[in-house]
């Protein structure tokens, strides 16, 4: 699903990924982890195209982004599910319009986008919120909406950087343990973290970077300190 | 098809959700391109009727042709009208010349010393000094006579409107080309959440920009409509005064020398339109980066 080949990514010539080999298949939960600087969000960047690697290959369900031009970068978008540090949330619009808001975007039918959003709510356990705006709602709530919007498009890919950055240990848990139910279902997700409680709590694939480089990459596994 | 219909639909309403963010910068953005573009109506309305003016003093002149002794003056003004600067060739016979002359002053009786002539309008005043060589090298013609100077100054104030429109026009709309981009850049700054989510959630780059273009269509026409009605009021409390200055200066001219109101409308909404979506698009090409 996710696949990397030799991946090198320089700023001015300085190195954030050096020769990164990954492969994540269908389906699969893992954790991508690393202090500050390792090069978690340039991977994480490389994956939904806002970066182009200096050298080697990022494959996403077999299409090498390298290869696709300015205008399909879009269609490569329609297909991930993005998650963020600061959820990215609209205050201006309700939680169910900051959902349909991408729906309503691409053309969805009305009744259609009723449908959808109603479906990612109750995934993300909202449904009862659908009417608050952002401000309303705790911290784990509006990341909740992140998630919900990340899935409304029925993407393959889950793409979380730093999902529980903002979050308190609890909230954080059960945030993971929701993409993890949504993993489930088939979707393959990647979550960014340097969260180490929640890595070790959760015991799935574990990818840990330190200077750019893959230093582990261990099923079942551990976020170790000397990892980093 | 509905399915481009609703995304046309959801640009409009992102276009006027831009209108609303943009609050009283929208009054401003239009008024300053409704003044350009009034003042481009009016330089328009001046600078038209003035070449109007100058082209119907332009069309007064024409060349005489003397022909030669025993040409046919019928025969060689058929050949004239031919050529395609001449809008106009008129036979003065040798006869009828003469019968003038004594007319007019009285001269003794000898024999008619004046040759059959043609008076040659020509199709543009530009064209004199084209025509007049043509004329020159026919064997039946045996000198031309032109009022050079007036045609040169003629087309040297006719030239000179045109490029002091040009400038005027030029000028403006790059002033007001600044003043929408910076407003659209507000809008963008205020509005880049939405871009960023659009963009990182897979919308195409044409939805995104859109409704900024449309808002920068929306001012253009806005303003297009502002200065029209100024134009308009304009026009109709200064036209008596003017009227009587165009009579004064150019009594001979019957024809109406005023550029359309209704021409000067559409010009006006066309370049408000251009200008205004020309300069949104360039902005959010420059500050949206997906």
């Amino acid at each position: 699903m996710i696949r990397l080949q030799n991946v090198c990514k320089n700023y001015g010539g300085t190195p954030a990924l050096s020769n990164v080999n990954l492969h994540i298949g269908l389906g699969e939960f893992a954790f991508l982890v690393g202090p500050s600087g390792a090069g978690k969000s340039t991977l994480m960047r490389l994956l939904y195209r806002e970066e182009v690697p200096t050298s080697g290959n990022v494959l996403i369900s077999g299409v090498n982004l390298n290869r696709l031009s300015k205008g399909q970068i879009p269609l490569l978008r329609r297909r991930l599910g993005i998650i963020f540090q600061d959820f990215k949330l609209l205050n201006s619009q309700t939680v169910f319009n900051n959902v349909a808001y991408v729906l309503r975007a691409l053309g969805v039918d009305e009744r259609e986008v009723g449908k959808r959003v109603g479906s990612a709510l109750a995934v993300v356990g909202l449904e009862h919120k659908r009417d608050s705006y952002p401000t309303e709602l705790s911290g784990g709530e509006q990341q909740r909406v992140g998630i919900a919007r990340a899935i409304v498009n029925g993407p393959p890919v889950l793409l979380a950087d730093e999902p529980t950055g903002n979050l308190d240990p609890a909230t954080s848990l059960e945030i993971v343990q929701l993409l993890e139910r949504i993993s489930q279902r088939g979707t393959t997700v990647l979550i960014s973290t340097h969260d180490q409680p929640i890595v070790n709590a959760m015991r799935r694939r574990v990818i840990a970077l330190k200077k750019g480089e893959v230093v582990a990459d261990v099923d079942n596994g551990y976020y170790e300190l000397e990892m980093a | 098809m509905l399915r481009a219909i609703r995304i046309f639909n959801r640009v409009c309403v992102e276009t006027l959700l831009g209108l609303r963010a943009s609050g009283w910068s929208n009054w401003l953005v239009v008024s300053i391109l409704a003044i350009a573009l009034t003042i481009f109506g009016c330089v328009l309305q001046v600078t038209m009727t003035l070449k109007n003016l100058v082209n119907a003093w332009g069309n007064q002149i024409q060349i005489s042709a003397y022909l030669a002794e025993g040409a046919d003056p019928k025969k060689v003004a058929h050949e004239i009208s031919r050529f395609p600067e001449v809008k106009q060739v008129e036979i003065v016979t040798k006869d009828v010349a003469w019968n003038e002359m004594q007319h007019t002053f009285k001269v003794a009786s000898i024999e008619n010393p004046l040759p059959n002539t043609l008076h040659v309008k020509l199709s543009s005043p530009d064209q004199v000094e084209v025509l007049a060589p043509k004329l020159r090298l026919m064997s039946a013609i045996e000198n031309v006579r032109y009022p050079l100077k007036v045609a040169k100054k003629i087309n040297d104030v006719r030239h000179f409107l045109e490029l002091a429109g040009l400038f005027v026009t030029t000028a403006l709309s790059a002033a007001t080309l600044v003043v929408i981009g910076n407003t659209i850049h507000l809008v963008i700054k205020a509005r880049h959440k939405e871009i960023e989510i659009l963009s990182l959630m897979g919308v195409g780059h044409l939805y995104i920009k859109c409704p900024f273009v449309f808002q920068g269509a929306v001012y253009g026409a806005c303003a297009a409509i502002m200065a029209s009605v100024v134009l308009v009021g304009l026009h109709l409390y200064i036209d008596p005064y003017v009227k009587d200055q165009l009579l004064s200066l150019a009594p001979a001219l019957t024809q109406n020398l005023e550029y359309s109101m209704g021409q000067t409308a559409v010009l006006m909404a066309i370049l408000g339109v251009v200008v205004g979506a020309g300069g949104s698009l360039w902005t959010s090409g420059r500050y949206i980066k997906i």
